[in-house]
């Protein structure tokens, strides 16, 4: 039997908890520019310690390019943003690799696994970077997204909703401030992607924060609140 | 964890890291021959240069400057100052005696034909592949077959232990107009009230040298000094020896001896330079004075130092074109493996930990590719030993880690390059790419 999540915690989270905890990302007239295409045009947003938002609009919106942002794997061309308190939108490449390492855990669409690796490994490479690959610990994470018995396998060897649970794993195992995560669903049949609604759900209800980008209405259901773009701007 | 990535990683991309060991092999294998050539090209063309001639000529310190006219030294033998054959053995017991490839003693003696009206000819006695006895009891056989290897005999060579056969040079034979298998008579002259002596030869081969033995008997040294009466004595000795390109240590040396330090005097006198296996000689036998022939000696080093640089030049060639090979083979590899890079960036790896893993995979190919191209590399150098010189080439334990570090040098240099893509690939445009 798995070891699960611990679901007792959600009865302690109300509607309005994340007024009252610390923002975990702020920004601040946010702008990114392509040329003379602005992807992002003067966003302010906060997210606090344990919410779930959902990060919401038509393609070409600018959910991507924030999220990219606040993935620190992009920089913005104006505007400023913390990160759990720290200033990270001047940080060159190599301290955005430390940021990203210490405190963000990014799920792609595409899972983005080593193939090379088994699920185990591709969790212990996180942790690796982060500091010591530790075995037994990498697989309580996998344990803990219900994969213990596939932690020899190849990605090759896993279906769609599997591969995201690795990458979700792998996202946890070094314990961040925020979850990332894009299109986290956008790959999968609706079963997986029911596991995946479920276990974000759960991992939300455990008190992680969770930032997602999403077309899915019914994940954007699940969120404590909405972000929603249109045209680079905050739409309402 | 990092090793553990290294062994799963190991069979990703296999063709391209066979083709990347391959192309590296095939440099090691080409820097194997050349290395094997370049330790033994020196012996094996000192040794092929020996066909020019000896490179040392030993005589009398008190030599007479010699009075030849026509090829006949016409000095008188009484009063004449020889060295004693029993000294020659000496000459193979010096410091670098392994490298004395050949000597061959010479007693030039004028000497009349009997019933020809030919003037003085030059009797000369020689050793023709005579066996010496050395202090170290084995067989060493030497003579002029062996450092003059130009002379040409039609016929028969004589026999060194024989009071009769003798060898006649081409001119004088047809002077005489005498052939193989005749026999000659000659009278040396007597010198003051010695009386004259007289011998009769049977000519076993006529003699083509280009030099003045084309006018001259060539005979068993034992012979000539019976005739001339000058048991154990020779002349002259001519020595081949194994030498290596002088440089400016040899030629102070020779400039002046007294001005090396002697730090400098250990390393001439332990260097195989012609001018110190001549001090040897000197040193070793009494009353010699031992002389470079510079035209052979100088010509010997001026080609081989040339050689060397030639197959240097063709080694920094291979080595370029194999890390250029490698580069772009691992080039590929990073634009293959782009996606993943971006990954390892994306979670936070540090440059460095991303280049440790292909250079890892650059090293492992570079000592592949090099123990497979040193085997070839070595099978090849033999064949070549045998084409080129007709022998084979020593082995060498110095090559087996030169030609691994070289090739491991190779596959590192050619991962430059990738590696500075690695440095610009940024994760948000292979994992979004945009």
């Amino acid at each position: 039997m798995d070891k699960r999540i611990d679901f007792d915690t959600a009865a302690m989270f109300a509607s309005d908890y994340s007024r009252t905890s610390k923002p975990v990302i702020e920004t601040d007239g946010l702008t990114k520019q392509f040329g003379t295409v602005a992807a992002l045009d003067d966003v302010d947003i906060c997210i606090r310690e344990g919410e779930f938002v959902a990060i919401m609009g038509p393609s070409g919106s600018g959910k991507t390019t924030l999220l990219n942002i606040l993935s620190c794997l992009d920089t913005p061309s104006a505007g400023t943003y913390r990160l759990d308190g720290l200033d990270v939108s001047t940080l060159t490449e190599p301290e955005r690799a430390v940021i990203r390492r210490e405190k963000i855990g990014l799920v792609f669409q595409q899972f983005h696994l080593i193939p090379y690796l088994t699920a185990l490994e591709n969790v212990m490479l996180a942790q690796h970077y982060h500091s010591v690959a530790d075995a037994d610990e990498a697989m309580e994470i996998l344990q803990s997204v219900g994969l213990s018995a596939r932690a020899s396998h190849l990605p090759s060897q896993l279906s769609g909703g599997e591969q995201q649970r690795v990458c979700i794993a792998r996202a946890l195992v070094n314990e961040p401030a925020i979850i990332l995560a894009d299109e986290p669903t956008g790959n999968l049949d609706e079963e997986n992607e029911k596991l995946i609604i479920e276990l974000l759900q759960r991992l939300h209800e455990d008190g992680r924060t969770i930032a997602l980008v999403t077309h899915n209405p019914e994940m954007g259901a699940l969120a404590d609140r909405t972000i929603r773009l249109r045209h680079g701007k905050l739409d309402g | 964890m990092y090793l553990r990535m290294i062994r799963q990683s190991f069979f990703e991309g296999r063709k391209r890291k066979a083709l990347a060991a391959i192309t590296v092999a095939l440099a090691a294998a080409l820097i194997t021959t050349l290395l094997n050539l370049s330790v033994d090209v020196g012996d094996k063309m000192a040794k092929e240069m020996k066909a020019y001639g000896s490179n040392i000529r030993v005589v009398p310190k008190s030599e007479n400057i010699p009075l030849k006219i026509g090829g006949v030294d016409f000095n008188p033998l009484k009063g004449r100052d020889y060295l004693d054959e029993a000294e020659l053995t000496k000459i193979k017991d010096i410091f670098w005696s392994n490298n004395i490839v050949g000597l061959a003693p010479f007693l030039d003696v004028p000497v009349e034909i009997a019933g020809k009206d030919a003037g003085r000819v030059s009797l000369i006695g020689t050793y023709f592949r005579k066996s010496m006895p050395l202090p170290s009891d084995e067989e060493y056989r030497t003579g002029v077959r062996i450092t003059h290897p130009y002379w040409q005999v039609t016929g028969a060579w004589p026999d060194d232990e024989s009071a009769s056969e003798v060898l006649i040079g081409r001119s004088l034979a047809r002077r005489l107009g005498v052939a193989a298998g005749d026999t000659i008579g000659v009278t040396r002259p007597t010198e003051g009230s010695g009386g004259s002596a007289e011998a009769s030869y049977r000519i076993t081969g006529i003699l083509a040298t280009g030099e003045a033995e084309d006018n001259a008997i060539v005979a068993p040294l034992g012979a000539v000094q019976a005739l001339a009466g000058l048991q154990g004595k020779v002349q002259s000795v001519s020595v081949s020896a194994l030498t290596i390109p002088e440089n400016e240590l040899s030629r102070k040396a020779i400039r002046d001896q007294d001005s090396l330090s002697t730090s400098e005097y250990d390393v001439w006198y332990c260097s195989a330079f012609v001018s110190s296996i001549a001090h040897q000689i000197e040193e070793a036998v009494i009353n010699a004075s031992a002389r470079p022939v510079w035209q052979v000696a100088a010509g010997e080093g001026v080609v081989i130092g040339k050689l060397q640089v030639l197959m240097l030049v063709v080694t920094l060639a291979a080595f370029a074109s194999a890390a250029m090979g490698v580069s772009s083979l691992m080039n590929t590899a990073v634009m293959e493996r782009a996606r993943e890079i971006g990954l390892m960036k994306a979670l936070g790896a540090a440059e460095w930990q991303i280049h440790l893993l292909f250079l890892t995979e650059a090293v492992i190919i570079g000592v592949v590719g090099g123990i497979l191209g040193f085997l070839a590399g070595s099978g090849l150098s033999q064949a070549v030993g045998w084409a080129v010189f007709g022998s084979s080439l020593a082995f060498h334990w110095i090559a087996v880690p030169v030609v691994i570090a070289v090739s491991v040098a190779t596959a590192l240099a050619g991962s430059i390059l990738p590696a500075r893509s690695i440095t610009r690939l940024m994760p948000v445009e292979v994992l979004y790419g945009r």
